[in-house]
């Protein structure tokens, strides 16, 4: 036996020992706590509701004394129409005397809520003519003095903004947009990993006049054994020059030089040349960089000539204004992308 | 299970991503879709004097130039205390790297100089980023009392430049002027600057003249008067200010008249006491010839920019809509099958849209479709818009708004077809019915 097989017994022990003789399992509820009530009898109860009831008439209760009505003061117009208006200022009505509080009513218990407000003395004149809200009520045009535009007047124009009014945008999509903003539509995507300082831990201005030979990949090694196919059956000696070697950019790394590209893509949306696609092509340094002068029109589709010079302006302006100090593309591939064609397609920015 | 599946489906988008794209063969090539809608950059700074009489219009002039280029709401000018560079010579070469740094991707330089009442502005335009010039320079010269329209050319030529589109900056706009309240309004035809510079009047207010339509050259305006009481089609010669009526018959009211493209037919609607309907009268001849012959009214004509087309709006299907019709015969399509009505159709000198008034719960709008009917898509709305106009090149379209209540007053307001960059052309009076003329 383990002393924890003891010790579990001597404390199952003291569990039942304490169940049977330590008053656990008594049946007695705990006391109630007792209130004493009085019994009453209907003609009390009925005297006791009574006298908690209003009486039964407010002839009791004084009314407020109306203010006494200030001759001077001036009257009020009626609502509607809205007051002629008048070139002279309006004369600044007397405040309304506040009326006196009631006097407190005896026998009435206050309610249980705040006093009623006072009224704020208000001006009952309309400091300034109100427009007719209603244009099918009757007017005041009839009694108004006919007026004449004063030519010699100075005419003023009331301030505006170069733009419309926002109220005139709020219905529709092209009204209600808001101007182009500078900022850029989505952040900026996280810089690659440096790979090559893993793989190749070669500085890229040597890796031109390494020797490839002891580095050849398998997929190179296939091209020189197709390359000595093709010389010992009577081929040509050129291999294909336009076949990159290596590993091709991942998905994720040629979205990374697509999103740079477009941060810079300008598309005038309502122009000729936003109905034109542009293919240019370009030469890139290992920097990442466009080798100067490399860059040309490839081909274009639709629009006329100038649209087409108009839309490869703004894709050659795209490449040249976001490449800073060259693009992040990794420099173990650069077979892989030291020619690169971009094709500018506006299809989608239409009519936006 | 779900959280398993999750799990091994974020795995496999890791794969793919991070797996090489399918087999390359030739260059890298990449497709960009998406690009970023906002003004361009540009740089004008102070144009060289290049004689002491021409400090103060060197620098008029320049900003002539920035705020018509900035106006269009394509360009965004980099103020002038971002620069970098100073040009103090219009031949000294470009430092690009000052004017990249300041993210400008084109520059434009000017030179003036005033010698016998004679001003002469020489210009050129860089593409900043590309390190090159567009195009080659340019020289205006002319009266110094035409600085203004000088500066404007400038802009067209550097707006044409950059755009590849014409410009539309040295153009002018016929209007009506409208003063006093609206039950006492007078209206005088007017003409002024496409940015409401140089307001000149062409008529008195003694009748009430509607609808002024430019010829295509500018140098005529049709328009429709009062001043025998009903509504009758004049032509007015800018360069003379005279006028003269056009014989559409007795008893009848001729009004919305239009130009056809080559400048020498007029297109409007007449009234003979019972039906409305199109016409077309000859001006060399004044020979007329009845286009549309339906119990309905027809009105608002407006030619394609080939002068084979004619858009016009009737009510022939119960409800005002627009309709297309061959001039050489045929029957008219309706193209409008929206919301509301439709109203005041203009063919755009491109050919490629129309842009007409839409009426629809209680609001105004101007808007444009193909001339098929299709694409339409709605510009503005307010208590009140209509009648619109092109711009030459087809960009802008201007258009009257006036607001409510008894002292509402009419207004020109510009917009771009995008929808974008509306405006108000500030006029000094009340504005209505604008017709832009051709670009000079």
């Amino acid at each position: 036996m383990h002393i924890g097989h003891y010790i579990s017994g001597a404390g199952h022990v003291a569990l039942i020992g304490w169940l049977l003789f330590g008053q656990a399992f008594r049946s007695d509820p705990p006391p109630l706590e007792v209130t004493e009530v009085a019994v009453l009898s209907e003609a009390e109860f009925a005297a006791l509701t009574q006298r908690a009831q209003p009486p039964e008439s407010t002839q009791d209760i004084q009314a407020p004394v109306a203010p006494a009505v200030n001759e001077d003061a001036p009257v009020p117009p009626p609502s509607n129409p809205a007051p002629e208006p008048t070139p002279d200022p309006v004369p600044e009505p007397e405040p309304v005397p506040e009326p006196p509080a009631p006097e407190p009513v005896p026998q009435v218990q206050a309610p249980d809520v705040s006093p009623r407000p006072v009224p704020r003395p208000e001006t009952r004149v309309a400091p300034e003519p109100v427009e007719q809200s209603d244009p099918a009520l009757p007017t005041d045009v009839e009694s108004r003095p006919d007026t004449t535009p004063d030519a010699e007047a100075e005419v003023v124009e009331p301030e505006q903004d170069a733009a419309a009014p926002e109220a005139a945008a709020t219905e529709i999509v092209t009204e209600a947009e808001e101007p182009a903003s500078a900022a850029p539509v989505t952040s900026l995507r996280p810089r690659l990993r440096p790979q090559n300082l893993q793989t190749d831990p070669t500085p890229p201005q040597t890796a031109e006049v390494q020797d490839p030979a002891p580095d050849l990949s398998d997929q190179q090694a296939e091209a020189v054994n197709a390359a000595l196919a093709s010389i010992l059956s009577g081929g040509t000696t050129n291999p294909e020059p336009d076949v990159p070697v290596g590993d091709p950019l991942t998905a994720g790394e040629q979205n990374a030089l697509r999103v740079a590209v477009e941060k810079c893509w300008v598309v005038d949306v309502g122009s000729q040349a936003a109905n034109v696609t542009v293919t240019i092509a370009m030469q890139m340094d290992r920097d990442g960089r466009v080798v100067t002068n490399s860059l040309e029109l490839i081909s274009s589709e639709g629009g006329d000539g100038s649209a087409v010079d108009a839309a490869y302006r703004a894709a050659r302006s795209a490449v040249y204004r976001c490449q800073g100090d060259g693009y992040e593309l990794p420099i173990d591939k650069y077979e892989q992308w030291k020619a690169i064609e971009m094709t500018f397609n506006p299809e989608k920015m239409r009519l936006r | 299970m779900k959280t398993i599946l999750a799990f091994f489906a974020l795995c496999a988008a890791l794969l793919v991503f991070a797996l090489p794209a399918s087999a390359q063969s030739g260059p890298l090539r990449i497709e960009i879709t998406d690009g970023v809608v906002e003004p361009l950059p540009y740089a004008v700074p102070d144009f060289v004097a290049e004689t002491p009489e021409s400090i103060d219009m060197a620098l008029q002039l320049a900003r002539v130039v920035a705020d018509d280029l900035t106006g269009t709401g394509l360009f965004r000018e980099i103020p002038r205390d971002a620069h970098i560079s100073t040009l103090t010579s219009f031949s000294s070469p470009i430092q690009f790297a000052d004017w990249k740094a300041i993210n400008a991707q084109a520059l434009i330089s000017g030179a003036v100089s005033v010698t016998s009442g004679q001003v002469t502005v020489k210009f050129r335009v860089y593409d900043v980023f590309a390190g090159t010039e567009l195009g080659s320079g340019l020289q205006f010269a002319g009266p110094v009392d035409g600085w203004r329209r000088m500066a404007h050319k400038v802009a067209d030529a550097v707006y044409s430049r950059i755009t590849g589109e014409s410009g539309y900056f040295d153009s002018r706009v016929v209007f009506v002027s409208e003063t006093g309240p609206k039950d006492d309004r007078r209206k005088r035809l007017s003409v002024m600057d496409y940015d409401g510079a140089n307001v000149q009047y062409l008529t008195d207010s003694s009748a009430i003249v509607l609808a002024p339509r430019f010829s295509p050259s500018g140098d005529r305006v049709l328009y429709t008067s009062y001043e025998t009481g009903f509504p009758q089609i004049k032509v007015l010669s800018v360069g003379t200010v005279t006028s003269r009526s056009l014989q559409a018959g007795d008893g009848t009211m001729s009004f919305a008249p239009r130009f056809a493209p080559d400048g020498h037919t007029v297109v409007y609607s007449l009234n003979n006491g019972a039906n409305t309907d199109i016409y077309a009268m000859d001006l060399d001849t004044g020979a007329q010839q009845r286009l549309t012959n339906t119990p309905a009214i027809e009105t608002a004509p407006s030619f394609s920019p080939d002068g084979r087309q004619l858009v016009f709006e009737s009510d022939r299907s119960g409800t005002q809509q627009l309709y297309v019709m061959p001039i050489g015969g045929g029957d008219a399509q309706r193209i409008s099958f929206g919301d509301g009505r439709y109203g005041t159709p203009v063919w755009s000198p491109r050919g490629d849209l129309i842009a007409f008034t839409k009426q629809n719960n209680g609001r105004f709008h101007i808007g444009v479709m193909r001339p098929d009917g299709s694409e339409e898509r709605l510009l503005t709305a307010s208590f009140l818009d209509e009648g619109p106009t092109w711009a030459p090149n087809g960009r802008v379209i201007m258009f009257t708004r006036e607001t409510q209540g008894a002292q509402g007053q009419a207004a020109l307001y510009s917009v771009d077809v995008s929808g974008r960059n509306l405006k108000r052309v500030r006029t000094p009076d009340g504005a209505s019915d604008p017709s832009w003329g051709p670009l000079q």
